[in-house]
This record gives C-alpha cells, sequence and structure tokens, in this order.
C-alpha cells in the first residue's frame, strides 16, 4: 500500500493547524454575555449531566471531525496497491497445419489425440486446423468453441487412425502431392486478417504447428521457404514436427534440414520424434516452451484503494453531523 | 466621561412623575424614625410625609396640613455601600450591566440625599478590599462618588463579596447614618448574616439588589462566569431540563433571601433595569417605613433618638 499523491497528507495538516490557529484566535475575540454566580446553574445536577452529555458529543464530534479529514486526506492521497503480476498467456492462437500424406498419419493421429485433450483445459485460446496434402482444407478455422473442436478433433483422430479416405478428400487433385509450401501458406492464411491491420486479434500471439516430412512431390506454388516469408510479418512462430526425419548429412538443403531452418528462423522450434507416442510429449513440451516466451515481462499493476478511508469518512461525516445536530440541540 | 449625575437624573425625570418625585423625597424624609423634640419650622405637606408628624392645630389655623420639622432630621449622613467587585460588571436581567444600574440606583439616593442636604458617603470595593469617600456634600461630591463607582467596577477587577464592606462600615462608621447597600442577588451566608444583624441595630439598613442576568434564559446565548470565566453553552442554558431545575432553584433561592430580610427586618428593593430603579427605590422606602415596630430597627431608633435629643 503506497499513496500516489503523498503530498497531500502534509497538506491537509497545514490546513487543520492553521484551522486551528484561527479559531483559537476567533475565540479571543469572542464576546460571550459576562454572568455572574454561574455556579448557581452550573452546580445543578441537571446541568452537570446536560455538561457531561454535551461533552461526550463534543468529543464524538471532534473525534470523527479529525477521523473525517484524516480519511478523507488519506483518500484524497490516493492510496494504491501496487502488484506485479505475470500475465498468463490466455489469448494464444494455435492452428494445426497437419500434412495428411499417407506417411504422416500416426502423427496427425497423435497430435490431434494431444490437442483433444488439451482443449478441455483452454480458457481462452483458439485453436483452428488445416489439413493439405495437394490442397490446404481447413477443416475448422480459429474458434474458441472448445465442445465443436472437440468434436472435429476427435472425427479427424478417427480419421487418422481408420484411414478414412473420404475425410481428406478435399486435400487432393492439386497439382502432385504433399505441397508443403501451399499448405503452409494455407495456414497462415487462416489467420484472421484483421491481425496484420493491428486489431484487437493483433494482440493475440500466433503459432502454428506444423506436423510434415517435408518431402514435397509436386510442383507448389510457394516453397516451404516462401511460405515461410509470409509468416514473419505476422509475428507467426511455426512449430515443426517431422516424424519422418531421414536427412542424411549435414547438408542445408536436405528436407529435414530445411524445415528445421524456417521454423528456427520463425521463432519456433522443430522436433523430430521417433515414434508417435513421442508426440504428446513434444506437444507439451512446445505448450510449455510458447507460454514461458510469451509470458510477457511483469507488469507493475497500480490500482487505487480508496474503499477503507473513503468507509471510514462516510462513517465518520455520520457520526458527525449525528453529533453536531446532539450538540445543536 | 459625561457626568454620571446628570445621566442618572435624566433618567431619573424620565421614568418618574413629578408627584412621584415629590413622593419619593417624602419617603425618604421619613427614613429616620428617630426625631428630636427640637422643633425646627413648619412646613407644607408633602405626600408620603408620616401623617402623626402634621401638626393639625397649624393645619387648622391655616387651611392647608402642614409638618413640624425637628432639628435631628434635618442633616443625616447616608452611607452607600456597594459592590464593586466583578460580579458587577456582569449581565443584569435586563441585559446592561449590573454595575450601571448600581450607579443608577446610588445616583438616586445621593440625589434625593443632596436635595435633603444630607452628606453622602461612599463605601465600595471587592472581597480583597474596601475604600472609602468620607462623607460630604454637594453634587461634585456625588458625581465623584459614582465615577468611583463606575471606574472600580470592572470584568478584571477583585471578586465580589460585599460581607468585606458590610465589616467595615461596622468597624470604621460608629455614629448612626442611613446605610444603603446596593448589590446583586447575593445569597448572605451565616457571617453576612451577621454582619447585617449588627449593622441593622446601629443604622438604619436598607438593601437594594440589582437583579442577576437570568442563567437559563428562553433565549440562550453563550456565557461565561466572571468569577472564573468558564463558559456556559447556549446549548447546555437552553436545555428544559437544566431551565426548569435552574428556575425552580432560583424560586427557592429568592424565597430564603426574602424570608432572610424578612427575618432581619431590612428592607429591600429589586430591580432588574435602570428604568425599574425609581419604582423600586420608592417601594424599598416605602416598606422600610411601613416595617413592623418590633424589628430591631426600632429599638435602634429609640437609641438613635437619645442620641440626636
Amino acid at each position: 500500500m503506497e499513496l500516489t499523491f503523498w503530498w497531500v497528507l502534509p497538506l491537509a495538516a497545514a490546513a487543520v493547524a492553521l484551522a486551528f490557529f484561527l479559531a483559537a484566535r476567533r475565540r479571543s475575540t469572542h464576546d460571550a454575555r459576562p454572568v455572574a454566580h454561574g455556579e448557581r446553574l452550573t452546580a445543578l445536577p441537571e446541568y452537570r449531566r446536560a455538561l457531561r452529555r454535551h461533552r461526550r458529543w463534543l468529543a464524538a464530534a471532534v473525534a470523527s471531525g479529525f477521523l473525517f479529514i484524516a480519511a478523507t486526506a488519506l483518500a484524497a492521497a490516493r492510496p494504491a496497491e501496487r502488484t506485479t503480476t505475470q500475465p498468463e498467456l490466455r489469448n494464444r492462437d494455435i492452428i494445426l497445419c497437419l500434412d495428411v500424406s499417407g506417411s504422416m498419419a500416426s502423427t496427425d493421429a497423435a497430435i490431434t489425440a494431444v490437442f483433444e485433450k488439451l482443449a478441455k483445459e483452454f480458457d481462452g485460446e483458439r485453436i483452428g486446423m488445416v489439413m493439405f496434402d495437394s490442397r490446404a482444407v481447413q477443416l475448422f478455422p480459429l474458434s474458441d468453441d472448445y465442445d465443436y473442436i472437440a468434436q472435429e478433433l476427435a472425427t479427424a483422430r478417427k480419421a487418422f487412425d481408420d484411414g478414412g479416405d473420404s475425410f481428406f478428400s478435399g486435400t487432393w487433385g492439386g497439382s502432385g502431392t504433399s505441397l508443403i509450401g501451399d499448405g503452409l501458406a494455407g495456414c497462415i492464411r487462416s489467420f484472421p486478417a484483421a491481425a496484420a491491420a493491428g486489431g484487437e486479434d493483433s494482440k493475440r500471439s500466433r503459432s502454428i504447428i506444423l506436423a510434415t516430412d517435408n518431402y514435397v512431390s509436386g510442383a507448389p506454388i510457394f516453397t516451404l521457404e516462401q511460405a515461410a516469408q509470409l509468416a514473419k510479418p505476422r509475428n507467426i512462430r511455426i512449430h515443426a514436427l517431422n516424424p519422418g526425419d531421414l536427412d542424411y548429412g549435414g547438408r542445408k538443403d536436405q528436407p529435414g534440414a530445411r524445415l528445421r531452418a524456417v521454423a528456427e528462423a520463425s521463432g519456433g522450434s522443430y522436433f523430430a520424434p521417433d515414434s508417435p507416442e513421442a508426440v504428446p510429449g513434444i506437444v507439451q513440451k512446445v505448450q510449455e516452451g510458447e507460454a514461458t516466451a510469451l509470458k510477457g515481462a511483469p507488469q507493475l499493476i497500480v490500482s487505487d484503494r480508496p474503499e477503507l478511508p473513503l468507509l471510514a469518512a462516510l462513517f465518520a461525516a455520520a457520526v458527525l453531523l449525528v453529533a453536531a445536530w446532539r450538540i445543536e440541540r | 466621561m459625561a457626568s454620571l449625575l446628570k445621566r442618572v437624573q435624566s433618567k431619573m425625570f424620565i421614568f418618574a412623575h413629578r408627584k412621584t418625585l415629590g413622593l419619593l423625597d417624602g419617603e425618604y424624609g421619613s427614613v429616620f424614625k428617630g426625631r428630636s423634640l427640637d422643633f425646627d419650622e413648619l412646613r407644607a405637606y408633602t405626600p408620603g410625609d408620616e401623617v402623626r408628624d402634621i401638626d393639625w392645630k397649624a393645619t387648622a389655623r391655616h387651611g392647608s396640613p402642614l409638618v413640624k420639622r425637628y432639628v435631628a432630621i434635618r442633616r443625616q449622613t447616608v452611607l452607600l455601600v456597594t459592590d464593586t467587585g466583578r460580579n458587577m460588571s456582569a449581565l443584569a436581567v435586563s441585559g446592561e450591566a449590573k454595575r450601571d444600574i448600581a450607579v443608577q440606583a446610588l445616583g438616586v439616593l445621593g440625589y434625593l440625599a443632596h436635595r435633603h442636604g444630607d452628606v453622602v458617603g461612599l463605601v465600595h470595593g471587592t472581597a480583597v478590599g474596601s475604600s472609602t469617600i468620607p462623607p460630604r456634600s454637594g453634587e461634585d461630591h456625588l458625581e465623584r462618588l459614582l465615577q468611583e463607582v463606575h471606574r472600580s467596577t470592572t470584568l478584571d477587577g477583585g471578586p465580589s463579596g460585599i460581607g468585606r464592606q458590610l465589616d467595615d462600615v461596622l468597624r470604621t462608621f460608629k455614629r448612626r447614618m442611613l446605610v444603603v447597600v446596593v448589590a446583586d442577588e447575593v445569597m448572605p451566608d451565616a457571617g453576612t448574616e451577621l454582619l447585617l444583624r449588627r449593622l441593622q441595630a446601629r443604622h438604619e439598613l436598607l438593601w437594594f439588589t440589582v437583579r442577576d442576568a437570568e442563567l437559563a434564559a428562553s433565549n440562550p446565548a453563550d456565557a461565561f462566569d466572571v468569577a472564573d470565566g468558564s463558559g456556559i453553552p447556549a446549548a447546555l442554558a437552553g436545555n428544559a431540563a437544566v431551565r426548569a431545575a435552574y428556575h425552580q432553584a432560583s424560586r427557592e433561592r429568592e424565597q430564603r433571601r426574602q424570608d432572610l430580610f424578612r427575618r432581619l427586618g431590612i428592607a429591600e428593593g429589586r430591580a432588574g433595569s435602570s428604568t425599574e430603579v425609581v419604582a423600586a427605590l420608592f417601594a424599598m422606602l416605602e416598606r422600610h417605613r411601613s416595617r413592623p415596630p418590633h424589628s430591631t430597627g426600632g429599638r435602634a431608633a429609640g437609641r438613635g433618638q437619645q442620641r440626636a435629643g
């Protein structure tokens, strides 16, 4: 608890002192009627009783007056509570960007299963899902309707597990298969456009969980790197999961190495799980990494806390009014 | 300072008709019951003169009432005794300072004495001490007395204690004289009562009371006690229970005071404002004249008669 305008207090004290000084000066010139034999009145038990009562009310008036001044001065000094909070990351947008070429099915199933579970605990986050093969298809857009998401994810997981072809039919028909660059571009484009324009959505952190082995067979419109370029101005981090990292040698043009380069250039991370069982752990890791990376700098929150002094002032004013009424009577 | 005596006279003439003033003269003249047998003169009867002083034979011859005058009543000494302690600078019932009413009463009495050819002295003071101005005649002297009273009665003067003055009068003045005490509503204590008794035996004693301000009035104002400066808040003085108790106590005290003066055989007059002074003095003198003969004053008169002779 601290005071925003601490100088109000000495000011109030000075004002009170001045008032006392003036009152004392006025008292000396104050003319009351001189009377003799005052004891004939003041010695009466009735007078004594009235005097005691009068004094009690005077004391109450003085005390409540002081309390009132002190409380209002304190309120005027704006007592504030200074707290630091680390804003939790509730405003995230995540798009699952899943390559649905045959080799990826088990990984995709694992990812959807993890998110199906996570969606139940989410609060504020938005998830969207895009799957691609030769074309990118949005399974569901960014949404915080977790029941709906869970339902969609369950459907997708079942399709991944069973290899339900009809489910993926929209991802075919382009020129070739596994057009990773196009798929990633599609994923990036499924973030709301307003995000770039600096609207409400621009405050939300954005990430893509890209599951692909980066084996392109066909002629994509975007290469992986070109698609990654789209992500940069939108502040989108790409976390890549590559279950089929079969690079040999340390050459930069190996698919795994390129994927890693793209992911890390965007500020994301790159994983190469050995088996689908490792996926949940990885997703967890990504989640937590996101959380710590995006856990904003500790924020200083200064909030006014005038309740107590104001309540005290209200109480004091009430007592003062009653006392003044009693004294004047 | 304007002449206090002039002021007293102007008020006296405003509030008393010529006839009343004449009456007052008559009343004053008959204060002394003691008469010598030394015949001085016959003069026309003035209302207020003792009827038994009328010389019926002379009246019958003359056609209008004539009164016998004796030498002994020609030149009296009037001693004004007053409290000039700070109590007297407090307010009276009317809201005037009690001092002003006292000055009015002293002035009227002094003026009556002056017209009568008597000498007037003054004993005044506080509980701490008295000062005395020896009896002398003349308006200038009277003016000096009034100025003295007016000047010495201040709020920061000494505490009031009329007993001190009574004691001093008793000690200083042995010769029989007319003693008029002007004070406020003091309740004489046992010691003062004794002093009054002794004074009454030696002198003609009259007591003129200046009525104190009502402390618990219906329209209360903040007041302070001149004795110790302690305040009396209006809120308390206006309290219904306090007022009732105060008035009850006041009534009882006044009753006791009246009883005391009656018991001592001292005529007492009361005025709450300077306009009431003349009427109150008249009533006091009247009461003095018609007081029961068995009082101590009667006995004193007998002695006075002897001395005067």
